[in-house]
């Protein structure tokens, strides 16, 4: 989140549209790492519809997806806060 | 229905699989062990589609005590029979640290066919913006 300028806890909570159904997504590939990451916090949760606005078929694509990618070491399991 | 089981035997499906080899090992071995792995496959009746090596890269979080891993991503057609054998063969080996095998259903093959067009929708709002305005 500290470094993600487009994360939806940064001021960006008014998009109550799905985004991957405005981009016309199919499918949600866990190789696709950049997008995962705007979807995780800084602890590396995935963070809730309400929050992001998803549409439930694609958060289930999303979560499953993001759970590919931490088995294969893309994106961690758990990050350690920083402070 | 035998003319049906021979159809299910000849079927074979789209798979993707991703697989980490040990970062140790020297470029030789690793090229090799890549090679072996397609030779596992083709010898399970299955067809090599297009192998994607992505190099070493540095792992979220550490794996066997190491920070680095080999990853490859390939793609493949094969019965679903050769599946087992071949994730068997991946697991009893040493150098091999994960591996993903995906089944291709239509919504991922049209995936698949966009981004080997490399026309995959555009997802963060910049780009897209960017696109729309080219068209105009």
């Amino acid at each position: 989140m500290i470094n993600n300028p487009s994360h939806p806890k940064k001021g960006n909570l008014k998009t109550k549209d799905c985004k991957f159904t405005k981009a016309g997504f199919e499918y949600i590939d866990y190789k696709q790492t950049d997008i995962l990451e705007r979807f995780i916090n800084d602890q590396g949760k995935i963070l809730p519809r309400r929050v992001t606005g998803t549409s439930a078929g694609h958060q289930r694509q999303l979560s499953r997806a993001v759970k590919r990618a931490r088995f294969l070491a893309l994106i961690p399991y758990v990050t350690e806060n920083m402070r | 229905m035998d003319n049906n089981q021979r159809q299910n035997r000849m079927k074979k499906d789209f798979y993707e699989m991703t697989y980490i080899l040990n970062p140790v090992l020297e470029d030789e071995k690793l090229s090799e062990l890549v090679g072996h792995i397609n030779k596992l496959i083709e010898d399970n009746n299955g067809e090599i589609v297009d192998v994607d090596e992505w190099g070493v890269k540095k792992l979220a979080y550490d794996i066997d005590k190491k920070s680095t891993g080999y990853y490859v991503n390939l793609y493949f057609k094969a019965p679903a029979e050769a599946i087992g054998m071949i994730e068997r063969n991946l697991r009893i080996h040493d150098d091999v640290m994960r591996y993903l095998t995906l089944k291709y259903d239509s919504k991922m093959m049209r995936h698949y066919e966009l981004r080997a067009k490399g026309e995959l929708p555009l997802f963060f709002e910049e780009e897209a913006e960017e696109k729309v305005e080219e068209e105009d």
